[in-house]
């Protein structure tokens, strides 16, 4: 027997008519701040209503290792969130609040952009296969067949799977392929921290024609990115952990799932050793799977994607990019890098940054969430914030 | 329903407040020439943060928000536009609507707007910031019908937060925050 949440009790006593002067829940993102915090000023960062102008974005403030080079690859792309491929060259990107998606056509070292769909519901994850975009909005996933002959006349969205959870908190989702051909996608916890219903906090998939809905892994808070090993077909996978419980703690973390039906600890315990102060009574982090890495507190990491390019140099292969869009429950900004994880049999991964500098002291011009290999091995990072992609090349 | 841009691109840091007050000569007959308007049921402009009367805008023109006067007006406005307008709006003096309050229900709003959190986000003065509106003196009738709509699930919400927000409150709750919405701000007559 689980024990009753606060939150579920609060839930449930808001439903009684009779009074609403009861204690009410407050807004998703201040749920479960201890009351010593009350007077925090932390909130989460706003969303520009637009996408940044070329010269509002001081891409020469980005750090990257000696003979890369970084350069601004688009703009205009207001919200720009997850890319993907089309099998004839057109960069598919998605957004969240601004409700878009976008294809991005080169012309010749001029990007068009045009808006493909818009007035969705957060509609951030999308995947490409056989010539049809599939797109995945809070509670369904649909598909454009045919898109990239159709861009200046989409075709109407077709339903591939629409009932999935309708709960706005980390509603939407990272939407991909894996390996086996099945769509995979997270369904978040709809809260800071709760006692999840047993539909939410997971990453779940469906075959393409959207039958065969199954879970893949439990206790997981919200994951909005995920990628294969490219030799062993593991899924390794971000998460953002929960908020107040302080600058330090606890750490957001890179998981590894080798098999199906595994649980990573939320909302019981946190970054693989630490129980949560409310809901880890009475349980024990050794229940639950470890992380690959603590990838650091509030940092927030979105896209994991493993470098399978000819461009690198050879130690870059299969080194997994974390594209980590930052903090806000954090006094000291955290995050807003792109950091690179090299694996080690038998040893600890190697975990240090790739591209920094969107963060200034403790302002913000940018915030990196999704990287995309291009086809000559260079590197595209989107920035939500901006409305831009980066291109990061090497040069011998 | 597509848009296409060949980086033309635009710019919230670019917006002009000259050009907003020009482009909002369009929006004066219902919203006021200021942002404050006067007909009962229309909202007030003036004082709106930036951010926020640029997102409704945005919500107007790809479909998330309903309205048969502004949904064509808005499917003509550019990003820059929008970022003129919103900065306009954000500049001018507000006042607060008349409307004929109970001091009971007032009151009670007060009570309301603590217990359901509305500070956590429009700010403990009801201000608004960022994408979160200004309340405070907002029309009566606006208002009442805002909030009714979340209540009912058919108003448009940036990302969820008022329809979950709105859920526990009674027809009479709503009666009552509105009462006291509508009472903060500086007093009507004194211009």
């Amino acid at each position: 027997m689980r024990p009753v949440s606060p939150i579920v009790l609060a839930v449930t006593l808001a439903l009684v008519p009779a009074s609403t002067l009861l204690a009410q829940a407050p807004p998703p993102w201040k749920q479960g701040q201890p009351a010593e915090m009350a007077n925090s000023t932390l909130a989460p960062i706003a969303q520009p209503p637009a996408p940044k102008a070329p010269g509002e974005i001081p891409v020469d403030k980005l750090k990257v290792p000696a003979g890369f080079k970084v350069s601004l690859w688009a703009h205009g792309i207001h919200n720009a969130r997850v890319m993907t491929w089309g099998d004839k060259g057109t960069l598919f990107v998605s957004s969240r609040v601004a409700g878009n998606v976008y294809a991005v056509v080169d012309r010749g070292g001029q990007r068009e952009v045009k808006v493909i769909a818009k007035g969705l519901n957060l509609p951030n994850g999308i995947a490409f296969k056989d010539g049809t975009l599939y797109v995945a909005e809070v509670s369904r996933i649909t598909k454009m067949p045919g898109i990239e002959d159709k861009l200046d006349s989409p075709p109407a969205m077709e339903v591939v799977y629409d009932t999935l959870p309708k709960d706005l908190p980390h509603g939407w989702k990272y939407l991909a392929f894996g390996p086996d051909g099945k769509l995979y996608f997270n369904i978040g916890a709809p809260c800071n921290i709760c006692v999840p219903p047993d539909t939410h906090a997971n990453i779940s998939r469906v075959n393409a024609d959207g039958t065969g809905f199954e879970y893949v892994a439990h206790g997981v808070r919200n994951s909005v990115g995920f990628d294969w090993h490219p030799a062993t077909k593991e899924l390794y996978f971000s998460t953002h952990a929960r908020d107040w419980l302080g600058d330090d703690m606890p750490s957001d973390r890179l998981d590894v799932a080798s098999k199906k039906g595994m649980h990573f600890g939320f909302p019981f315990c946190h970054q693989g050793d630490i129980l949560d102060p409310d809901f880890g009574r009475g349980r024990s982090c050794g229940e639950f799977a470890k992380p690959l890495i603590k990838t650091g507190p509030h940092v927030a990491g979105n896209g994991v994607q493993f470098y399978t390019g000819a461009m690198f140099p050879g130690e870059y292969k299969n080194r997994i990019f974390l594209a980590q869009r930052g903090s806000w429950n954090r006094t000291q900004k955290s995050g807003f890098k792109v950091m690179m994880v090299t694996l080690n049999a038998g040893s600890a991964p190697k975990y240090e940054v790739f591209a920094e500098g969107w963060l200034q002291g403790e302002e913000i011009w940018g915030r990196p969430v999704y990287t995309q290999q291009m086809k000559d091995g260079s590197l595209l990072i989107s920035d939500d914030y901006a409305g831009a992609i980066y291109r990061v090349a090497y040069q011998r | 329903m597509v848009a296409a841009s060949l980086l033309a691109a635009t710019a919230a840091g670019a917006a002009d407040l000259e050009a907003g007050r020009r482009k909002a000569e369009a929006c004066a007959a219902c919203h006021g020439a200021d942002g404050n308007a006067t007909i009962p049921g229309t909202p007030s402009l003036a004082g709106q943060p930036v951010y926020f009367t640029h997102w409704q805008l945005i919500k107007y023109r790809d479909g998330r928000r309903k309205d048969p006067q502004m949904t064509p007006l808005a499917e003509k406005l550019s990003d820059t536009d929008m970022a003129d307008l919103a900065a306009f709006y954000a500049a001018q003096p507000t006042r607060r609507r008349p409307a004929s309050l109970d001091p009971a229900r007032v009151a009670a709003g007060k009570q309301l707007a603590e217990v359901h959190h509305c500070a956590s986000c429009h700010r403990p003065d009801l201000s608004g910031q960022q994408q979160a509106a200004r309340l405070a003196g907002q029309d009566f009738e606006y208002l009442l019908r805002l909030l009714r709509g979340f209540k009912a699930k058919t108003a448009a919400d940036l990302d969820g937060t008022m329809t979950v927000a709105s859920q526990p409150l009674t027809p009479e709750d709503i009666v009552n925050l509105v009462h006291f919405l509508a009472s903060l701000g500086p007093d009507p007559t004194s211009k």
